[in-house]
């Protein structure tokens, strides 16, 4: 029996393998009630396997689910009825059109009035173009009419696979006032994004997972803040003397060399917004930093939790500091 | 109930359900226009008579019955197919399960609805291919005069009882494997290719064949109507053959390869790990 109380979802040691892959390894999550939880990961780190588990597409070979305060499992296909789900591409009749459509999944699961369709569609601004053919539609619009088709059931859990994608500027600001409104009124969203400023400007939770794992989860303001950390530049030359008045501020353990980064680049954790007393420190050793960058952002916590390098138009300095 | 509603309608706005129709109701109406010039231009009254026999009621009435049998049975697994087969292609299966649908009543209502849509197309080319043998009768002069045989008409009810059963068993079939393919295209061509191989097998292992969906189909046609046209499978080996199934245990071996197929699809549907 896994502990759920307060939490609209909860994962307990779920593990999955496809073959010899392992695709989970003992993932643990926990979604509150009433918030947009960001669900992160590299490729491959088990993300839409764990969606599909959730959604009954596949089943876990070991772990515990409880979904709205109940167990789901093999069984428990009724837990879905309150459950609105994007997974990986809408789906779609292509000669049917946007309404017609949604109708045809209404019949499928929880019974749904005749007007929350039409209710949906206006949700997403799809409702001038409902009557077309989804065959004519464009990514962003199926993207918009899969949103409308998560929300048919009013559901009290949200389970959304790259929500964003495809959608124009105003289509992402919809969504996200969507989904923000969507969680004042005490539903709860998961999203799963790589679009990791989206999920910052969105997400009052995050869960970062990486190999099947949980890495880091908690509150997205205090896990920037636990995890801040500042990088300073100074003259390669400079850099034995820098060092030790960093470390005399921030502690011994907390100031590395970035060794990801041309020489003269030192990471200090520590909290952003005392990025001045770094700078006096220095000062007052004697050496001046060139460049003083305070912050983690979203995409640094990511990457370095996770393990991952940037792989593509690595600039060094301006990037995730890898020599370019 | 939901369910087969959504699935007849779904079905109705299909282009493929058209194209079936059309394609089936454009080959009889061509086979008749053949018939009928064939008549007209006979020249020995033997080939005459043989080919009035498509036009001449009362018999008339069970032979293009047996036509449209013959050739929308290979156009029954191709719908069955692509119907069950998009499912999977397209991930609206996998969107009505994450909604918490049944998978195995899914599959089930979805097989129910093509069945019958495919009944109505039945009856619809039916009734062309008798308005088409009416119309080539008056154009080859043949007597219309049983065209209302009591003893015939009386027959026909149990005749088109059998021909549903059989086209709802090929459709079945179809929808069967383009639920283990997973796939509308591979589901249509594996489905044509057992057709043909089943029709090709019956002429080397007759007896082991008429066993077989399509032979079994045919023979449960044949023996009611004395018809000797079989439309395709193992039937157009075993049609003039003595090993055809007798038309009791043809009814049987139909229903039990309909519920064995219908039984794949489902428990297939209900097992599978959709991750696609």
């Amino acid at each position: 029996m896994v502990e759920s109380a307060g939490a609209a979802l909860v994962i307990q040691g779920l593990a999955k393998r496809y073959g010899q892959r392992v695709a989970l390894d003992g993932l643990d999550l926990r979604v509150p009630t009433g918030v947009v939880y960001g669900f992160l990961g590299p490729n491959g780190a088990g993300k839409t396997t764990t969606m599909r588990i959730l959604t009954g597409l596949i089943h876990p070979d070991a772990g515990a689910v409880e979904m709205l305060g109940r167990p789901f499992g093999r069984r428990d296909r009724h837990r879905l009825f309150e459950v609105g789900a994007l997974i990986e591409s809408p789906s779609f009749y292509p000669f049917l059109n946007g309404r017609e459509n949604l109708r045809a999944l209404a019949a499928a699961g929880a019974p749904v009035p005749k007007t929350r369709v039409d209710e949906v569609l206006t949700l997403v601004n799809l409702r001038d173009r409902a009557g077309d053919k989804v065959s004519g539609y464009s990514l962003g619009m199926k993207q918009r009419l899969g949103i409308a088709s998560a929300l048919l059931s009013e559901p009290k859990l949200l389970l959304l696979d790259e929500p964003a994608n495809g959608l124009d500027p105003a289509g992402i600001v919809g969504m996200r006032d969507t989904l923000k409104a969507l969680a004042a009124e005490g539903r709860t969203v998961l999203v799963s994004s790589h679009i990791l400023s989206e999920v910052e400007q969105l997400a009052d939770v995050v869960g970062i997972i990486a190999r099947g794992k949980l890495v880091r989860e908690g509150p997205i303001d205090s896990l920037l803040h636990e995890e801040g950390a500042v990088r300073v530049r100074v003259s390669p030359d400079e850099v034995p003397v820098a060092g030790p008045a960093l470390e005399a501020l921030a502690g011994a353990s907390n100031v590395s060399i970035d060794a990801t980064a041309p020489a003269g680049w030192l990471v200090v954790r520590f909290d952003p917004s005392r990025a001045g007393e770094l700078n006096r420190a220095l000062a007052a050793a004697g050496v001046y930093a060139s460049r003083i960058e305070g912050g983690t952002t979203l995409e640094s916590l990511f990457l370095e939790v996770t393990g991952s390098t940037p792989d593509v138009g690595r600039t060094g300095v301006a990037g995730m500091g890898v020599p370019s | 109930m939901r369910l087969f509603r959504s699935g007849i309608r779904k079905l109705v706005r299909r282009p493929a359900t058209y194209v079936t129709f059309l394609l089936l109701a454009g080959l009889v109406l061509l086979i008749l226009l053949a018939v009928t010039a064939a008549a007209n231009q006979a020249t020995e009254p033997e080939s005459a008579v043989a080919s009035k026999l498509f036009l001449t009621f009362p018999g008339a009435w069970a032979l293009i019955l047996t036509v449209v049998i013959g050739i929308g049975g290979l156009l029954a697994v191709t719908y069955g197919a692509a119907i069950a087969g998009s499912e999977w292609a397209w991930g609206t299966l996998k969107a009505a399960i994450a909604r918490g649908e049944s998978r195995w009543r899914y599959a089930t209502a979805g097989f129910a609805a093509v069945v019958v849509v495919t009944w109505v197309g039945m009856l619809l080319c039916y009734a062309v291919g008798i308005i088409a043998a009416i119309v080539g009768a008056n154009l080859t002069g043949t007597s219309l005069a049983g065209l209302g045989d009591t003893s015939q008409l009386a027959e026909m009810p149990g005749l088109m009882a059998r021909a549903g059963l059989a086209l709802a068993m090929e459709a079945s079939i179809g929808f069967a494997i383009a639920t283990i393919a997973r796939s509308q295209l591979a589901g249509i061509g594996v489905g044509i290719g057992v057709y043909f191989a089943e029709g090709i097998a019956s002429v080397f292992v007759p007896g082991i064949i008429r066993w077989f969906p399509f032979a079994a189909a045919n023979a449960m046609l044949s023996g009611t109507s004395g018809a000797r046209v079989a439309g395709g499978g193992g039937g157009a080996a075993l049609a003039s053959s003595t090993g055809r199934l007798d038309t009791d245990v043809a009814i049987v071996v139909v229903l039990a390869w309909l519920v064995g197929a219908m039984l794949v699809a489902a428990l297939w549907t209900e097992r599978a790990e959709i991750s696609g």
